[in-house]
């Protein structure tokens, strides 16, 4: 039993130098102050500034898009991923799940078409997905797709789509069958710039707008942009959606116990630093707990994807288990803050520059997207513990 | 990365689960609960055949293990006895061998150890007084005399006293802290069955009067830091016993629980396709995956002495056996008013889980520990000039990545080698945690 990750070789060292001088000179200057979590630029020109750095990533060699070919090797792939983290600047646009999707059950014609733009950057992804009406029960949505000629003729709205108001693609669920639920459903590329495509961003509860709305008005998308075949979306978008699932948590949450600690020594408790106070310090213990738990758990769901053991409960566990945790923990630093915690960013006098009360925000986010917490759980009982399925209703 | 059991320690596990469903299955267990003895010799021994108290002692002393991970193969053991609740003193003679190989004399080892090893000898731990189990709560106080020492006061809480032939005895000394081996039974020593929670298991009171100690008997005579060092790591590994025997019941119990729902009918369905039952199992779950995780993690953090072991041995204490108890509760809630009859077995898991929380390190004093490392993690992260091993990820390279790349896996996996802190480190140490 190990969770050894072999030791970068010294010989990297240039790898890694040279990398940070990359870095160094092509990392772009934004207007842009990213908050926590997964979030969208503001400006359509830090967007265009982020597409040339990607671009300019690629070109030299560094691949960080999921199922793009590579002859990075591990440590390469593991210095650059460091690197890039360390640098505070986004390396992959978008929502490129699409990317695994296409990969898996795409023509030849699209992965020659659409991998290598994800991967320069050159094309920007949004996921169409759900709707008003269809979020945690995603197989009812309505988006309707009637065949005409060598097009389907697709109407109806998608809500909860990052990127979409500076996307070029969409990866869209239509229902063009007339079987009900999931067997109804094929998957598209949508090119947004179609006519009758509208995009209204939508502004959540951090202020800042991540998602959008997407409208889409009798518009004509070509049969050969279906990703599989016409039926099989469903099967399509299992794939990546349990890509972002398993994908949620993985960076875990060191950093912001970290922060929390130190948040203790600076607050006060009775006078004293609150880490002085035996109450917080068994809260800050227990978080520490869920930390490296939330670290074994990762170790626990790798080894079973690597040896062909995973069970259907791994990627809902560990992401309820992350999801909470870190929701939980932006709480506790925030009104361990006191009366300050009443500030939000902006305001000269806010710890910490505003990261935890952007962070208990934004925590809603991991607890809601990607399937909420609570149909989590459906899975894990019905697919993992195998109890019966909810009735439909009519 | 390879964080499960082996092929070999699975073989350990499969043919440990056989022989126990045979020999100590619940079935068993019940007759024993109304009976003086729950544990027989006879199983001890053939418990012992297959590796319960030989993983610790090296092979010239008959012992012997699976892999280099000894402390592993002996969670993975762990796991199976608490599955089926077996009530013998496994965790308290795996205990006493650990402390023998580390600080017993050699005389002392050839004494005692070939005969743990064989399942001759099973050995108990005397290490606290009524109340808490914290180190320092020792009610046992060492006199000195001419060549020995001589014992006063009371142990509590001693499994298997009467059954036992050796205990490892803690004591206040004049001069700080006292190890004795004692054999038992001995001159001076009366020994009360306790009336326990546990109906499983037996614990008892053990008095000492005068009870005279050869000085050959001492381990790590004088030497305060040596006698700290092994009680830390002594209780570490009671820990992770603990918490093995717990992820085993758990696994036990859920499927038990599992099982039960989707047979039950009421209003003309099964109770599990009722959302709030489903929901609490999922919750449950999770509950099982994370004991599981937080025990084997913490028992190949100890059985390497990396330099996470202090957090990730504190972090299990912390949390396992106080989740345990709660799926226990759960289980028994689930159940409705079976759970309520002494007829079913759920009441003897919830009872073991709370008194597994009670003895040997109780949560809050992990808690108080890791709040400790947690602190002087950061402040060594806040002073540059220091290069002591902070076992906590380097928190530049955690933070927002957005990267697609394959998956960044926490660092704090990279180190594998180094040592546990020392336990002279008197600020981290765990025998002086919760007494501050």
């Amino acid at each position: 039993m190990d969770v050894v990750i072999p030791e970068i070789p010294v010989s990297y060292d240039s790898y890694r130098l040279e990398l940070q001088a990359f870095i160094a000179e092509h990392k772009p200057n934004l207007e842009w102050k990213p908050g926590v979590g997964l979030r969208t630029p503001e400006l359509a020109s830090d967007v265009d500034a982020l597409k040339m750095w990607v671009r300019k990533l690629h070109e030299a060699g560094y691949i960080v898009v999921r199922h793009m070919p590579t002859t990075l090797d591990q440590f390469q792939k593991r210095i650059l991923s460091e690197e890039l983290a360390a640098s505070g600047m986004m390396s992959s646009l978008g929502n490129a799940l699409v990317a695994g999707a296409i990969a898996t059950f795409g023509t030849p014609e699209q992965q020659a078409e659409f991998l290598p733009k994800i991967a320069t950057g050159e094309h920007i992804w949004t996921q169409l997905f759900s709707e008003p009406d269809a979020g945690s029960d995603l197989t009812s949505l309505k988006m309707k797709g009637v065949l005409d000629g060598d097009c389907y003729v697709v109407t109806g709205q998608k809500v909860w789509s990052t990127w979409a108001q500076f996307a070029d693609y969409g990866y869209l669920l239509v229902r063009t069958e007339t079987a009900p639920g999931p067997a109804g459903i094929s998957a598209f590329i949508l090119d947004m710039k179609l006519p009758g495509v509208t995009i209204r961003p939508l502004r959540e509860i951090t202020g800042t707008t991540d998602f959008n709305e997407v409208f889409l008005d009798e518009v004509r998308i070509p049969v050969a942009n279906m990703i599989g075949g016409p039926g099989q979306g469903w099967k399509v978008a299992n794939a990546s959606l349990g890509t972002e699932r398993s994908g949620v948590g993985v960076a875990g949450v060191d950093a912001d116990l970290h922060r929390l600690v130190a948040l203790a020594k600076t607050s006060k408790r009775n006078g004293k630093p609150a880490i002085a106070d035996s109450a917080v310090r068994q809260d800050l213990a227990r978080f520490a707990a869920r930390a490296i738990i939330q670290n074994a758990l990762t170790y626990t769901v790798t080894t079973r994807a690597d040896t062909n053991t995973s069970t259907a409960s791994d990627a809902p566990v560990t992401k309820i288990w992350f999801s909470e945790l870190n929701l939980e923990l932006a709480e506790y630093a925030t009104s361990l803050q006191g009366a300050s915690g009443s500030l939000d960013a902006g305001d000269p006098l806010v710890v910490d520059g505003g990261h935890w009360q952007d962070s208990f925000l934004y925590a809603r986010a991991w607890t809601i997207a990607g399937g909420s917490n609570e149909i989590m759980r459906n899975l894990i009982a019905e697919r993992g513990l195998g109890l019966p399925r909810e009735p439909r209703g009519a | 990365m390879f964080f499960a059991f082996t092929e070999d320690q699975e073989l350990l596990r499969s043919t440990t689960q056989r022989f126990l469903e045979q020999r100590s299955s619940l079935a068993t267990l019940r007759k024993h609960i109304e009976t003086p003895a729950t544990v027989e010799r006879a199983v001890w021994a053939e418990g012992a055949a297959l590796g319960w108290t030989a993983m610790l002692i090296p092979e010239a002393h008959d012992g012997g293990c699976v892999t280099p991970q000894p402390i592993v193969d002996l969670a993975g053991l762990a796991e199976e006895l608490g599955r089926c609740l077996y009530p013998g003193p496994v965790l308290e003679t795996n205990v006493v061998a650990s402390v023998l190989v580390s600080a017993g004399t050699p005389e002392q080892q050839a004494r005692f150890l070939p005969g743990i090893a064989r399942g001759e000898t099973m050995a108990t731990w005397c290490l606290s007084g009524n109340g808490s189990t914290e180190p320092g709560a020792v009610e046992v106080t060492a006199t000195p005399a001419e060549g020995s020492i001589t014992l006063t006061g009371r142990a509590c809480f001693v499994r298997e006293a009467q059954l036992c032939d050796v205990a490892l005895v803690h004591a206040h000394g004049p001069a700080g802290p006292v190890l004795a081996l004692l054999t038992l039974p001995s001159d001076g020593v009366s020994i009360r069955v306790l009336h326990s929670l546990d109906v499983t298991r037996r614990m008892h009171e053990v008095t000492f009067e005068n009870v005279l100690i050869d000085a050959k008997d001492l381990l790590a005579a004088d030497d305060v830091q040596a006698i700290n060092a092994v009680t830390k790591r002594a209780l570490q590994l009671a820990t992770v016993i603990q918490a093995a025997e717990c992820v085993g019941a758990a696994e036990h119990l859920m499927e038990v629980t599992v099982a039960y729902l989707k047979d039950r009918v009421q209003f003309g369905r099964t109770i599990g396709s009722f959302q709030a039952i489903k929901h609490r199992l999922a919750d449950l779950t999770v509950t099982l995956e994370s004991i599981r995780a937080a025990a084997r993690y913490a028992a190949m953090t100890l059985a390497d002495s990396q330099v996470d072991c202090d957090r990730a041995v504190a972090a299990a204490g912390s949390y396992v056996r106080e989740a345990f108890a709660h799926l226990c509760g759960e289980s028994l809630q689930l159940h409705g008013g079976i759970g309520f009859t002494w007829e079913h077995d759920v009441h003897l898991f919830l009872r073991r889980s709370k008194t597994d929380i009670g003895l040997y390190g109780e949560p809050y004093v992990h808690r108080e520990y890791l709040a400790t490392l947690l602190e002087s993690a950061i402040d060594r992260a806040s002073t540059p000039s220091s290069d002591a091993g902070i076992s906590t990820q380097d928190p530049s390279r955690t933070g927002n990545s957005s990267t697609d790349s394959s998956p960044t896996v926490s660092s704090t996996t990279s180190n594998a080698t180094s040592e546990c802190s020392n336990a002279d480190d008197s600020t981290a140490d765990i025998s002086n945690a919760g007494v501050r």
